[in-house]
């Protein structure tokens, strides 16, 4: 699941009051805080709980401060879904700007659908990873649309390798099969050669990968296979 | 959903205005949605088709519980018949039915285009206005 963290309160709070200054000096701005009750939620870093407690720690930073804020949320099922987001429209229509609990997809998924709303982001969007522990998330998947992992013995050296090192080791690997960086950081290619060596095909991992085309990082879009007559040739998200 | 509560102050009421507050924001959702729910609960003609496309209906071996129409009428359904006044009993049971049995992956199919989805998120919404949601630290809710 995606996985995020809340921006610090002072930078959540200056965005608000940024934008009360330079748009609604005088008035009382009515602010709209969304949680997300998907892979924010669930990472403890925008559901219904957190965006509650953030309202609160805002409403009492805006006193302190003396800027006059009026703090309200809701908390839909998840943001990156345009059928979510009918169930709020009168509260979004009655609030001057809104700030999202969601990960960077679902905001901006908030802001396509309420367009003349302004939009904040309550969270940073880390990565895609795994729950190891409740509040303890390590990353798994930078999403680089070329999997290589059925020859990695399913460990991803590009999210797992400090250097991302796609064709590894890098030559820093400790003795101990930790990485050279330290921190008790494992050697992703350490842990692949391991793996593969149980696996009995560590020749898989000899196999020279081409390297990935970043250059060609705009935006995804992903027709599921079984679903192109729908949306081919030609994808157009206004018609879909 | 969970509306406005720390707008209003919420560590300074007391209960019962609380619960006046929390009654009036659940009747403002099943308002939002009256027309969906009556809809909806008219045209399910219990076929439980919908079944078939559950994944958590399938790898719970069948258990008719986990039909999408069986979640959908006993949470919703109940919460709209009773106008929201359920016991904290019966919020729990329907929790564990939307969020337990639930992921909302959209994709169970009804026949006669009931958006059971939709009924499932519309009870998840007077839950979190009740205070009864799902939380990820192993704690319990409000």
């Amino acid at each position: 699941m995606v996985k995020a963290k809340q921006k610090p309160l002072e930078e959540i709070f200056a965005l608000i009051r940024g934008y009360k200054e330079k748009r609604r000096p005088r008035d009382v701005l009515q602010v709209l805080t969304v949680g997300c009750g998907g892979c924010t939620s669930v990472c403890m870093a925008g559901g219904q709980r957190e965006v509650l407690v953030l309202n609160e720690e805002l409403t009492e930073l805006a006193r302190r401060e003396k800027v006059p804020l009026q703090l309200s949320c809701v908390t839909v099922e998840r943001q990156c879904n345009a059928q979510f987001l009918e169930d709020i429209t009168d509260l979004v229509q009655n609030a001057d700007c809104i700030l999202s609990g969601a990960c960077g997809a679902g905001t901006q998924n908030l802001g396509d659908r309420y367009p003349t709303k302004p939009v904040f982001p309550a969270l940073d969007t880390m990565f895609i990873g795994v729950d190891v522990d409740v509040g303890l998330y390590e990353e798994r998947c930078r999403t680089c649309k070329r999997c290589v992992l059925g020859l990695t013995g399913g460990i991803c050296p590009l999210s797992r390798c400090s250097k991302g090192v796609l064709n590894g080791p890098c030559g820093g690997t400790r003795s101990d099969g930790e990485c050279e960086l330290g921190g008790g950081l494992r050697c992703a290619w350490n842990a692949i050669y391991e793996r593969l060596l149980a696996q009995g095909r560590v020749d898989d991992m000899m196999e020279i990968q081409p390297p990935k085309e970043w250059l060609e990082r705009g935006q995804g879009v992903l027709v599921q296979r079984g679903f192109e007559e729908r949306y081919d040739p030609r994808y157009d998200k206004d018609s879909a | 959903m969970e509306a406005g509560q720390k707008g209003l102050g919420k560590g300074r009421m007391n209960g019962s205005t609380k619960d006046a507050i929390t009654a009036h924001r659940i009747s403002r959702v099943l308002t939002r949605n009256r027309e969906m729910i009556q809809l909806s609960l008219q045209a399910c003609m219990h076929c439980a088709l919908c079944a078939e496309s559950c994944f958590k209906f399938q790898s719970s071996g069948g258990d008719p519980g986990y039909t999408p129409s069986y979640k959908a009428i006993n949470s919703i359904g109940k919460i709209y018949r009773k106008k929201g006044r359920l016991s904290e009993a019966e919020y729990r049971e329907i929790n564990e039915l939307v969020w337990d049995r639930c992921v909302l992956c959209m994709r169970c199919y009804c026949p006669v285009g009931v958006s059971i989805p939709s009924l499932i998120a519309c009870a998840r919404s007077v839950c979190r206005e009740k205070g009864v949601f799902r939380t990820y630290d192993g704690e319990r809710n409000a």
